[in-house]
């Protein structure tokens, strides 16, 4: 068990940081608390895919010149990175109208305690 | 063979919600005939496709003129074709019953209103002809923003059950992607006809069996199944009356989609019932939700939130008939999806003209309806008798499909189930009807006066479609069986 | 109303490193083909371009009559894009098919090249009206909207 954990180091790290931003988004009550730890979980399933492109002893997707043919196991995969890229994207926007809510919730209620906003509301 | 039809599918409203704004700073009246024109022209289009797969076969559309695997395409075939019929002919009546209502409630946010409904209705359009994973998710979050936007357009309370909307939703999809991500590790490809050959060969290896539960996860909480619906009846109760007839009546049905068709043509039947026994598990979640949802709707006060928690049970229904695993429950369930669509929109449609005209937002308000709105309290009565079951409105056909389904699949749990939800739902509609007629009208009230001529016609429209419906079925159900239903039951 | 930075030196570094930024914009978005970069990355440094003075000086008059702008630049930048996209849908090719754009004497290859350039000019311009706007509505008002 211990040197399939060892051996891929960059799943370890994706799983801590997926569980970590939904632990955030569960336990803090602030509402752009929950938004970081929205993000953080996004951010670890994009690592998650572009860890997926790599293979071994090559370089990043972009045709170098120093690279002498065209040979396909001299680049990483670069489909996951693509699909990053929009993921990314998506993500930003999400992001983006998230924050633009909270704006609105902070401007109507004052506050951006969820507990605090609950107890408004009723 | 590349057709140009679903080009024009995507190409129409996404057009039409960039030129709204743009075309609106000058001219806000212009948003209006803008949108519904460029709905009206997308349902011609539509049932041009449709007619055109029916006779022809699927068509596909390769984006970039790349071919597939390698490139993206859009694919309509039976299905996706009569989905997006459905999603353009309600949401074109939806939104035609939402104009006054607009006026009323939104009056500084009219441009963005029908924007994001047009954007909305692409990526709906976007996720229904999506031939490609990734495609879809891109389309689902896109779907998700606009409805997220549609539900706090009208701050106040609204606002916070949007931003739970927004969380829940965001997790749905990235659990998605995780799901997607687990199968391009294993396959190697991300177009779904590929995918399907060349799934059998890893269908036993753990990736497959922890994306695909990944990609089901994701999707439940986007659909509002029981038990991952918490933002549903929130977002639902507290959204605006405008925006409510279009969330509530296509929103939830597209990532079924997405989950039918990964499930059954992705995956086959086969493997989805007897490999991985994901559909059994499935089976028996619609049935709790079925259940559950009809009773939590029983002690609803709020008009809305009781239609909210009947969404809920109507997804378990839906769940329910897709997992029997026989021709006639997928057939019912696929029937009772189409007449859904229609009775959600006509009772948000009247639960928005009750509050509109009357102020009357509780079960026991609704009574007033009964004073001088005949055209709402037709398309009331007409909704309710379909969701209970009773002929010959189409949500009689739908029912009665699925538990000859069930029936076939020897899964009597699943006829109780169907039974049982459907008792339930007599018992809040009725009551409501009870309060209506039966009982003394509290105080004498104020003479109410009709409801303006887009929500009469709309509604009309609506009720007109379910009876319709429900007296055409067997030449909907010909249709189904014909080039519809995947193969391989 | 977003006060002026009151301290000379991120003054005068404004001055000198908004152009700057511009032009690394302009290149990132040029060599998308070559290199990292492209409409999205090009679009968030325009934009960054446009912040650092608002942030430096405050907002006055004509910088306060750009947000309107901003919002109906976003809608031409995705027109632009969804135009060029299409163009050839309406000729009989598929949607964002660039090699049949109604260039006459370029190659296939060429049009490609020049295609994907100019939706990226288009997203670039998007996303950065975008960015711009958010900045904007983040302001304090009289009333809200």
């Amino acid at each position: 068990m211990a040197d399939i954990l060892f051996s891929r180091p960059h799943f370890i790290a994706f799983i801590i940081l997926f569980l970590l931003g939904m632990y955030i988004m569960v336990v803090c009550l602030n509402l752009v608390k929950k938004l970081i730890g929205m993000y953080i979980m996004q951010t670890s399933i994009i690592l998650f895919f572009i860890t997926l492109a790599v293979k071994a002893d090559s370089t990043i997707p972009i045709i170098m010149p120093s690279v002498s043919a065209l040979t396909p196991e001299a680049y990483a995969n670069p489909l996951p990175h693509v699909l990053m890229l929009t993921a990314i994207v998506v993500g930003v926007s999400t992001l983006g109208v998230s924050l633009a809510m909270v704006l609105a919730l902070y401007r109507q209620y004052n506050t951006l305690e969820e507990d605090q906003i609950l107890g408004k509301v009723k | 063979m590349t057709s140009s039809l679903p080009g024009f599918l995507f190409a129409i409203p996404f057009f039409a919600a960039i030129v709204i704004p743009v075309v609106g700073f000058t001219n806000q009246k212009l948003c209006r005939p803008i949108a519904l024109g460029a709905l009206l022209f997308l349902s011609i289009v539509s049932v041009i496709a449709l007619s055109e797969v029916v006779s022809h076969g699927p068509l596909s559309h390769e984006f970039g003129g790349w071919a597939p695997p390698i490139g993206i395409e859009w694919v309509i075939d039976g299905l996706s074709g009569l989905l997006m019929v459905a999603i353009s002919v309600v949401s074109f009546i939806a939104l035609v019953l939402a104009g006054p209502l607009v006026e009323k409630e939104l009056s500084g946010r009219v441009i963005p209103f029908y924007s994001l409904s047009l954007l909305l209705i692409t990526a709906l359009g976007g996720m229904v002809l999506a031939g490609d994973l990734f495609n879809l998710f891109v389309f689902l979050e896109i779907g998700s923003l606009a409805s997220y936007v549609l539900v706090g357009v009208a701050g106040g309370r609204s606002l916070l059950s949007a931003f739970r909307y927004l969380i829940l939703g965001t997790i749905g999809a990235s659990l998605y992607l995780l799901g997607v991500g687990y199968f391009y590790a294993e396959t190697g490809t991300l177009n779904m006809a590929d995918m399907a050959l060349r799934l059998p060969e890893v269908l036993d290896s753990r990736a497959v069996l922890t994306g695909l539960i990944f990609i089901v996860l994701g999707l439940a909480i986007k659909m509002g199944l029981f038990p991952l619906h918490g933002w549903l009846p929130d977002a639902y109760t507290y959204a605006p009356n405008s925006s409510t007839p279009l969330l509530a009546s296509v929103v939830t049905k597209v990532p079924l989609y997405a989950f039918v068709r990964i499930a059954f043509w992705v995956f086959g039947i086969d493997a989805v019932s007897t490999q991985i026994p994901i559909l059994v598990v499935l089976g028996w979640i619609g049935a709790v939700a079925a259940i559950v949802g009809a009773y939590l709707a029983i002690w609803q006060e709020n008009f809305k939130r009781m239609l909210a928690y009947s969404s809920v049970s109507s997804m378990g229904l839906f769940m329910l008939g897709f997992s029997l695993g026989t021709e006639t429950g997928f057939a019912g369930a696929l029937f009772y999806v189409l007449a859904d669509t229609l009775m959600k929109a006509a009772l948000f449609g009247v639960a928005g003209a009750a509050i509109y005209q009357c102020g009357a937002s509780t079960v026991t308000d609704l009574a007033q309806l009964r004073r001088n709105m005949p055209w709402v309290l037709a398309a009331l009565l007409v909704s309710a008798l379909s969701m209970v079951g009773i002929p010959p409105t189409a949500g009689f056909f739908g029912k009665w499909h699925l538990v000859v389904g069930a029936l076939e699949a020897e899964n009597y749990f699943a006829v109780v189930a169907i039974l049982v939800s459907s008792m339930l739902t007599a018992l809040y509609f009725f009551r409501m009807f009870q309060r209506m007629w039966v009982e003394p009208l509290p105080k004498p009230e104020p003479l109410v006066l009709e409801t303006p001529l887009p929500i009469r016609m709309g509604l009309g429209i609506l009720t007109f479609g379910i009876v319709a419906l429900g007296l055409g079925g067997d030449l909907v159900m010909g249709l189904f069986f014909e080039s519809v239903i995947p193969k391989g039951f | 109303m977003i006060r002026p930075h009151d301290s000379v030196i991120v003054h005068t570094l404004a001055r000198v490193f908004t152009p700057i930024i511009q032009l690394f914009a302009l290149y990132v978005l040029i060599h998308g083909h070559d290199s990292p970069g492209g409409g999205f990355q090009a679009g968030t440094l325009f934009a960054a371009s446009f912040l650092l003075p608002i942030i430096a000086f405050g907002i006055q008059g004509s910088l306060a009559a750009l947000e309107k702008r901003a919002i109906i630049l976003g809608g031409v930048g995705i027109l632009l894009y969804a135009g060029i996209g299409l163009l050839p849908l309406l000729l009989g090719g598929e949607f964002l098919n660039y090699g049949k754009l109604p260039i006459p004497g370029m190659e296939t290859a060429a049009l490609r090249h020049w295609g994907i350039l100019g939706v990226e000019i288009g997203v670039t311009i998007t996303v950065a009206a975008t960015a711009v706007s958010i900045y904007y509505s983040l302001r304090e008002r009289g009333e809200g909207q």
